[in-house]
């Protein structure tokens, strides 16, 4: 499939590498040509030069004949005129990138239909989404969700005396009598492994597991947490994932407070909160934020612009006492540092935007993707449709490409996710999780049509 | 600063004000009161022709000038409504029709007379339509229906509407205020008839109407609303509220929009105000000797409130926790954009806002905090200038409280009637309480009062502003 990538930002770039390393024929457009040369240099990928919103340019980028449109440019405008301006292509999906939040604003909802978008994405709302599922998952690195948010997939580290450390996976399901925890994947020391019954699980392991939202609990507990209400938030930052995030923690009842570095900013915060405390101030002032009460927040999430800031920050609030600590990361270099230096819950746009739209670019019966920060996994979720060949066999039967392990099934019969064993039979409406490496994408996703 | 085109648009108002002398003057001749109902309409309407006539045609108004035209508007107005008591020899003092006249535009209500009975009809009806040309704004309505000042009129219609911010209605400002009017008019028109059905006379059915919707308080009776029946009193309670209220609320429920009271932040803490305190009133009566009386205590309070001024008891006599209530509710007033007066709601709640938001920075010094009245952010300049003019509030009331004791009077006599001058309500606590008037004053607590009433219809900035020697300069004292 052709896909188009309008804007070579962040989220372009991050979407584009993704999607040409799972092998699919991408183009990208940009009106800055030094852009556009980094993107040449790093990227299997082809490349227009011009403005996105231009419907010549983007003829000449194949907009006829290919599959997938995403406009994803800093522009919200620009990224809807380019989906208007192709409204006509047919079998064609249009993604636009829209991030200002008057657009989403009550009353003033854009509709999408009248600019020709099938999709809506808006990073930083899915950002500020996804850190909320950190807050409530304390000490998660990654949480992830499936089925409409009945089943999900929560990236650990295990502490050193965790009731789970240095057992087998046979001994913890023996041991907890079920499938309470369903570890599906764990890295350790930058590798990624598929365990199975004889992988002993160590203290400092990072591991995935996927759970029903109310199993949450116990599964942070046997990696060695307890899980903490959010009562009180502390935000770095009065970026727009800042504001997103403000937002969503008022509807959970928390307290937030914000510290906003450009007094304009703070006053235009404060207008727009009503809930938040705005304080403006420096996220790395120490005196500042001891005085504010750092050291009792449940979480400090640090979202200013810069990654350096945001690293800093959030090491000062670790320290202070913050229990979950949650920053904004951009400089995909910076991800493994951040994790040396303890910060595991480490967010990033380029992530959020792209966990929104991959499953756009896959034909098939895909119904969420997952990507994960250290690692080119994704964990996919597919419908099995009842037409399929593949009801009734068993999952032994079944030939997954190399790279690729079904780590659940989701029952609407079945409250739990099925760990799958080779003699599991498949049935039709069973939602399946999948870990694929890049490799496998394709063949996987060949194996659900739609 | 043109000097002669503001005496110019003057003279219109005041051509104006003798046309609106007419319909008393007729009743006048009928009463035999020809001789001096026609001095009063001839002198007003010969100063307004003769400063009409000696002025330039051409008018530009611009913002110095808007403002001037009206401070000196409304005390040529004034000065000239007063005409009447003295011609027909009612008014026993110069400065004691001053101030009656003064008291009717301004929506005050306070009166000279002890008994209004022995009134002839004339003045009666001269007194309630002094009140309905003041409510909604002589300016304003000259801005409706005078062509020559539509150029500069959005100057003058800002400086005469009261409130926080006047919002246009209409992108034209002469559209707007022919709406504002027309509301006016249809709601008056609509009292009118509901108090014939409940039994008035057409006399006083058309004084009352038009003093309702003032929010004046001139009544054609010395018991005032007290004279009437109970259901009299209930809808009067109800077109009071009304009356205080912000007129563009009311074009926006005419329009259809039903729920434009309710979704006005303003509105709210108007109406939570006035219920609490009523029932608050309602229960210190009960618990004293006065009883269980409802009606007497919603409607006193909501005429404090609204600034109206009509009374049905002498709440001068009730427990001192009414008293007090009384006097709190004196100063804060009705809403902004409507005909009553005070400091307005608005105001009153965006000021306590913002001291809670101070509060609050004790705690968190580096914290941001706005004040806002329902969803809508108050920029500082707003709120700076909402603060000063709480200070001038407070600073003229102090001065106008010590000019009135300086004349022998009592701390709650000089204090209440200063109060209730500038919040245009009229009757005060003591000496001027409901069951008084002010006919026992002198002329200098007359004048004194006057000028509190004026500077509280116009709020401030208006007159004082002519008193700063450099709004006369041709170019306004600085270059």
């Amino acid at each position: 499939m052709r896909v188009i990538v309008a804007g070579a930002g962040e989220v372009g770039y991050h979407v584009a590498a993704r999607l040409s390393r799972e092998g699919q024929d991408v183009v990208v457009v940009d009106v800055k040509p030094e852009r556009l040369e980094y993107v040449q240099t790093h990227l299997d990928v082809a490349v227009v030069e011009g403005s996105g919103a231009s419907i010549s340019v983007l003829e000449k980028a194949g907009i006829r004949g290919a599959g997938l449109l995403i406009a994803v440019t800093n522009v919200d405008e620009a990224n809807l005129v380019s989906c208007m301006s192709v409204r006509g292509v047919k079998d064609l999906m249009r993604v636009a990138r829209v991030s200002n939040p008057d657009f989403y604003s009550d009353g003033a909802h854009l509709n999408p239909e009248v600019f020709g978008v099938d999709v809506m994405i808006n990073p930083e709302r899915e950002l500020a989404l996804e850190t909320v599922r950190l807050l409530k998952a304390t000490a998660a690195t990654d949480v992830a969700t499936f089925a409409g948010g009945a089943v999900q997939l929560v990236g650990v580290r295990v502490t050193d005396d965790a009731p789970i450390a240095g057992k087998t996976l046979a001994e913890i399901g023996s041991e907890q009598g079920g499938e309470a925890m369903l570890t599906v994947a764990l890295m350790r020391g930058g590798e990624t492994i598929v365990p199975s019954g004889a992988t002993e699980i160590l203290g400092g392991d990072l591991v995935y597991f996927v759970v029903t939202g109310k199993r949450m609990p116990q599964g942070l507990e046997f990696c060695g947490y307890r899980q903490t209400s959010v009562r009180r938030v502390m935000i770095a930052g009065g970026s727009l994932e800042a504001y997103y995030l403000a937002g969503f923690l008022n509807q959970h009842g928390a307290q937030t407070i914000m510290l906003v570095k450009q007094r304009e900013r703070a006053q235009e915060l404060a207008e727009r909160l009503d809930h938040a405390l705005v304080l403006n101030g420096d996220a790395t002032d120490v005196e500042l934020i001891e005085m504010e009460g750092v050291a009792g927040v449940d979480g400090f999430v640090a979202l200013t612009d810069h990654d350096e800031k945001n690293i800093l920050a959030a090491v000062l609030a670790q320290h202070a006492g913050a229990k979950q600590v949650v920053t904004l990361v951009n400089k995909t270099d910076y991800v493994p540092l951040a994790t040396r230096i303890g910060l595991d819950a480490v967010v990033s746009p380029r992530l959020s935007a792209a966990n929104a739209i991959l499953r756009y670019a896959r034909r098939g019966t895909v119904t969420s993707v997952a990507t994960f920060k250290d690692s080119d996994a994704e964990a996919i979720s597919f419908h099995v449709a009842s037409t399929s060949p593949l009801v009734g066999r068993r999952l032994a039967d079944i030939d997954f490409p190399d790279g690729a392990i079904v780590a659940a099934i989701v029952r609407t019969a079945v409250s739990d996710p099925i760990v799958p064993r080779g003699a599991d039979k498949l049935a039709a409406g069973d939602t399946i999780i999948v870990f694929a490496l890049p490799d496998s994408v394709i063949p996987l996703t060949d194996m659900f049509p739609s | 600063m043109n000097f002669l085109e503001v005496l110019h648009v003057v003279g219109l108002l005041l051509l104006w004000t003798a046309v609106a002398m007419l319909p008393p003057a007729a009743l006048g001749c009928l009463e035999g009161l020809a001789f001096g109902w026609i001095i009063a309409v001839g002198s007003t309407a010969l100063a307004g022709f003769l400063l009409w006539l000696v002025t330039p045609k051409q008018i530009s108004i611009n913002r110095r000038e808007g403002i001037a035209v009206v401070g000196v508007g409304w005390i040529a107005v004034t000065l000239l409504g007063s005409l009447p008591f003295l011609a027909t020899g009612t008014a026993p003092t110069v400065a004691s029709a001053i101030f009656e006249s003064v008291s009717g535009f301004t929506t005050t209500g306070a009166t000279v007379f002890p008994n209004i009975e022995a009134l002839p009809m004339s003045i009666l009806l001269w007194r309630s339509i002094s009140h309905w040309l003041g409510g909604m704004g002589i300016i304003v309505l000259g801005v409706a229906v005078l062509p020559l000042i539509g150029m500069g009129g959005s100057q003058l219609f800002r400086a005469e509407v009261p409130g926080i911010a006047s919002d246009r209605l209409k992108p034209r400002i002469a559209t707007t205020a022919r709406l504002l009017w027309g509301v006016y008019g249809l709601l008056t028109a609509i009292l009118f008839v509901i108090y014939l059905v409940l039994g008035m006379t057409v006399f006083e059915a058309v004084n009352h109407a038009m003093s309702a919707l003032a929010t004046g308080g001139f009544s054609t009776r010395t018991a005032s609303l007290g004279a009437f029946s109970p259901a009299i009193q209930w809808v009067t309670i109800v077109f009071m509220l009304i009356a205080g209220t912000n007129f563009t609320l009311h074009y926006a429920m005419l329009s259809g929009r039903w729920g434009a009271w309710f979704s006005d932040a303003e509105w709210r803490w108007y109406a939570g105000v006035a219920v609490a305190v009523s029932v608050t009133v309602f229960l210190a009566l009960g618990l004293s000797d006065w009883g269980w009386v409802f009606r007497d205590a919603t409607f006193n309070v909501i005429a404090i409130m609204t600034t109206t001024g009509f009374a049905t008891a002498d709440f001068g006599q009730w427990p001192p926790i009414c008293l007090v209530l009384l006097l709190s509710l004196m100063f804060v007033g009705a809403m902004g954009g409507s005909t009553g007066g005070g400091f307005k709601v608005a105001r009153a709640v965006v000021v306590t806002k913002h001291a809670a938001g101070e509060v609050q920075k004790v705690l968190h010094p580096a914290g941001v905090f706005v004040t806002k009245l329902g969803r809508n952010p108050i920029r500082s300049d707003v709120l700076l200038n909402t603060l000063a003019f709480l200070a001038l509030y407070v600073v003229t009331h102090g001065v106008g409280t010590l000019l009135i004791a300086a004349f022998g009077y009592d701390l709650v006599t000089a204090t209440s009637a200063a109060l209730a001058a500038m919040s245009s309500i009229g009757p005060g606590l003591g000496a001027v309480g409901p069951a008084e008037h002010y006919g026992h004053m002198g002329t200098m607590p007359h004048l004194v009062l006057s000028g509190l009433m004026l500077l509280g219809r116009l709020e401030f900035y208006t007159l004082l502003v002519l008193l700063i020697p450099g709004t006369w300069d041709k170019w306004g004292g600085h270059l």
